[in-house]
């Protein structure tokens, strides 16, 4: 950094308010000459404001430390970021000049976690990535927020690589493309947007249900996507939910996403939340009591991101007070986010859920009745408890009209059961425990 | 002899980790500290009632980034009026970003997805990301899953409360920042007389400087009175 700068900021920083020191001030970043000194701002907002306020004050101060001998000169920029510390560059060949893929070497296939939720998902990217532009093309993985679609995509990415470095493969965010196309027009360098697209060997695009409703992009990323099947080149692509519910989003687009193989990932089951908690502490090196998992994975049941979160939490707390992570010293690291868990899914709740849900009154749950449209609800709802809360089987028996804990067993294993042999339990099920993760 | 007007310096107290009392809540100044160090987590969520040290905490942050010659920024949003989403612009280029009353965007389309774009790619580089807000990150009305769920992704620490015997130290730990002196006597009457909400204290402070300053006195218990009177809470 600039050493007059640097003088400048330390008289600032006593003439400026603390906040508006570190909101305008500070994020400058000096660049000097013998005659000038620069000075970026991130943006036109910052740059404005900067000029607006604080001007007059910048000019007197660089005239009083550089003895009136430099300029000041303010303008959109940045200095050259570092490379970022997680990306990997693409060293395709030497003649071409290298370009980020922007694949995250920390997810592969080998730290993702395996279970019933996400195992035709796994299956289906490793065939792609053994067989690329041959197995499944494109590769749709459809599924809620933070349940590992992008993990499971760099992990695509990653295998390819590992097995051919020359391979040009590219991560993107939708909403990256968007934006490179945008630039592409503005600076009248769409052709080159093209090229670089059209020329990748597998493209793996995320969430691409940003694409709804820029129809602009939909049209460009519409022959991006016919070019690279047309030469046998690998597309995968991820979306919050089955394309053909996307609104705003082409009929020729959703179509074509369905030529390959769409693979949907569901929520983690509790025995897969537990097993994903455990492989996240041992990456980081900390031994995590299967107890302690069960207890998290059972109290937070909604996605992979707020299980990360929570494990962060218990594992920052630990290391602070050097006390050993067991269920008592996790319930009160998470104290907050279990109450509030309590009062979002309690038996009550599932109760009334389920009973909205079937359209059911919710004292049939726990009435005599026997008839299939009763007890299959009743049988779920008890199997959600179990799943969601941290009852015991009696407990849950009781709340159910003071049923036997057996009844609550035999309940779990016939659910489960049916999930395996029924979509339509399967669908219900996972509808169920959706509504009441969130 | 006629009052000495003294220069009105608004928020004249640094906002350094060292400027920061941290009572019960070292270990979220760890964990910055770490997080800017480049040991620590990539996200830190910072949450807590007003007062504790939340824009303190992510202004001592930005300046330790700074003295580590990393690209910085730092903005507090207002719930009365969002910046123009063009703020977000280049951003993602800076190695470490704090966000200030993140809640503010909550439930407004434009700005969630528009930080949400940020967050990704602010991300994708590996940079340093730190978000204060009055309630934890699922407690917030955000309407895009999306972000929802990479709010609850990195660390979240929820500042602790102080104890009355720890506000006390922590006001005569600023006070002497700023250049007076407050025995534990007068922090005691303050508390149990004045008001106990830490952002109304800290702000007394400031009165209190300036009035110690003009009349040339120390902060004694009848001194106190006397500049309470002139303006009651």
């Amino acid at each position: 950094m600039s050493s007059i700068w640097n003088n400048c900021l330390a008289k600032l920083e006593h003439e400026i308010s603390a906040s508006e020191f570190s909101t305008w001030i500070r994020p400058l970043q000096a660049v000097e000459n013998n005659e000038n000194i620069k000075l970026l701002a991130p943006n036109r907002f910052v740059l404005d404001w900067v000029k607006e306020h604080h001007l007059a004050r910048l000019e007197d101060t660089i005239y009083e430390f550089s003895n009136g001998s430099l300029n000041l000169l303010l303008e959109i920029g940045s200095k050259k970021s570092p490379p970022p510390a997680t990306l990997q560059k693409n060293t395709r060949t030497e003649a071409k000049k290298s370009r980020p893929n922007f694949l995250n070497r920390a997810f592969t296939f080998e730290n993702f976690v395996e279970g019933k939720s996400n195992q035709l998902a796994k299956a289906a990217s490793i065939q792609v990535s053994e067989n690329i532009g041959k197995a499944y093309n494109p590769l749709l993985i459809y599924g809620a927020s933070g349940l590992g679609k992008t993990h499971i995509m760099h992990a695509i990415g990653n295998a390819i690589l590992q097995k051919n470095p020359a391979a040009n493969v590219v991560y993107l965010h939708s909403e990256k493309f968007v934006q490179d196309m945008v630039k592409g027009l503005q600076q009248n360098a769409i052709h080159a947007f093209k090229e670089y697209y059209r020329g990748v060997d597998t493209l793996l695009i995320d969430d691409i249900q940003f694409f709804a409703g820029k129809e602009r992009s939909q049209e460009e990323f519409f022959h991006t996507f016919n070019t690279l099947l047309e030469k046998k080149h690998q597309v995968v692509l991820t979306c919050d939910k089955y394309p053909k519910e996307i609104v705003g989003l082409e009929d020729r687009l959703k179509s074509r996403f369905g030529w390959g193989l769409p693979v949907a990932i569901e929520p983690p089951d509790l025995e897969t939340r537990a097993a994903i908690l455990m492989k996240k502490a041992a990456l980081v090196g900390v031994d995590l009591p299967q107890e302690v998992a069960f207890f998290i994975g059972k109290r937070i049941p909604s996605n992979v991101r707020d299980l990360e979160g929570a494990l962060r939490r218990v594992i920052a707390n630990a290391q602070f007070t050097g006390r050993e992570i067991t269920t008592e010293f996790t319930k009160e690291a998470l104290h907050d986010l279990i109450s509030l868990q309590d009062k979002l899914v309690n038996i009550d709740n599932i109760q009334k859920t389920v009973a909205e849900y079937f359209k059911i009154r919710v004292a049939d749950l726990s009435s005599k009745n026997r008839r299939q449209s009763i007890t299959r609800p009743r049988q779920i709802a008890m199997c959600l408890a179990r799943e969601l809360t941290s009852h015991s089987f009696p407990e849950i028996g009781d709340a159910f009209g003071g049923r036997d804990h057996t009844t609550v067993i035999n309940a779990c294993k016939r659910i489960a059961a049916l999930r395996d042999s029924d979509i339509k339990i399967e669908e219900d099920y996972l509808n169920l425990l959706r509504t009441l993760s969130h | 002899m006629a009052e000495q007007i003294p220069l009105q310096f608004e928020h004249r107290v640094n906002k350094s980790f060292d400027d920061f009392y941290p009572g019960n809540n070292q270990q979220a100044v760890d964990d910055l500290k770490n997080c800017i160090g480049g040991t620590g987590e990539q996200q830190i969520y910072l949450w807590g009632d007003k007062g504790l040290g939340k824009s303190h905490l992510l202004q001592a942050s930005s300046q330790l980034a700074q003295s580590l010659r990393k690209t910085t920024f730092y903005y507090a949003f207002t719930a009365a009026a969002l910046p123009a989403i063009t703020l977000l612009a280049g951003l993602d280029e800076y190695e470490v970003v704090c966000f200030d009353n993140i809640e503010a965007i909550a439930g407004n389309a434009e700005w969630e997805l528009g930080f949400f774009n940020f967050y990704n790619r602010h991300r994708d580089r590996g940079f340093k990301l730190i978000l204060a807000s009055n309630c934890p990150p699922h407690w917030l009305q955000v309407a895009l899953p999306d972000l929802k769920t990479r709010l609850n992704w990195g660390l979240t620490i929820k500042l602790k409360d102080l104890p009355d015997a720890e506000r006390i130290k922590a006001l005569s730990y600023k006070a002497r920042q700023m250049g007076f002196d407050i025995s534990p006597n007068v922090g005691r009457f303050l508390l149990n007389h004045y008001v106990r909400d830490l952002s109304a204290l800290w702000e007394l402070l400031e009165r209190l400087d300036r009035a110690t300053l003009a009349a040339k006195r120390k902060l004694t218990l009848p001194f106190l009175k006397e500049v309470l009177s002139k303006h009651e809470p």
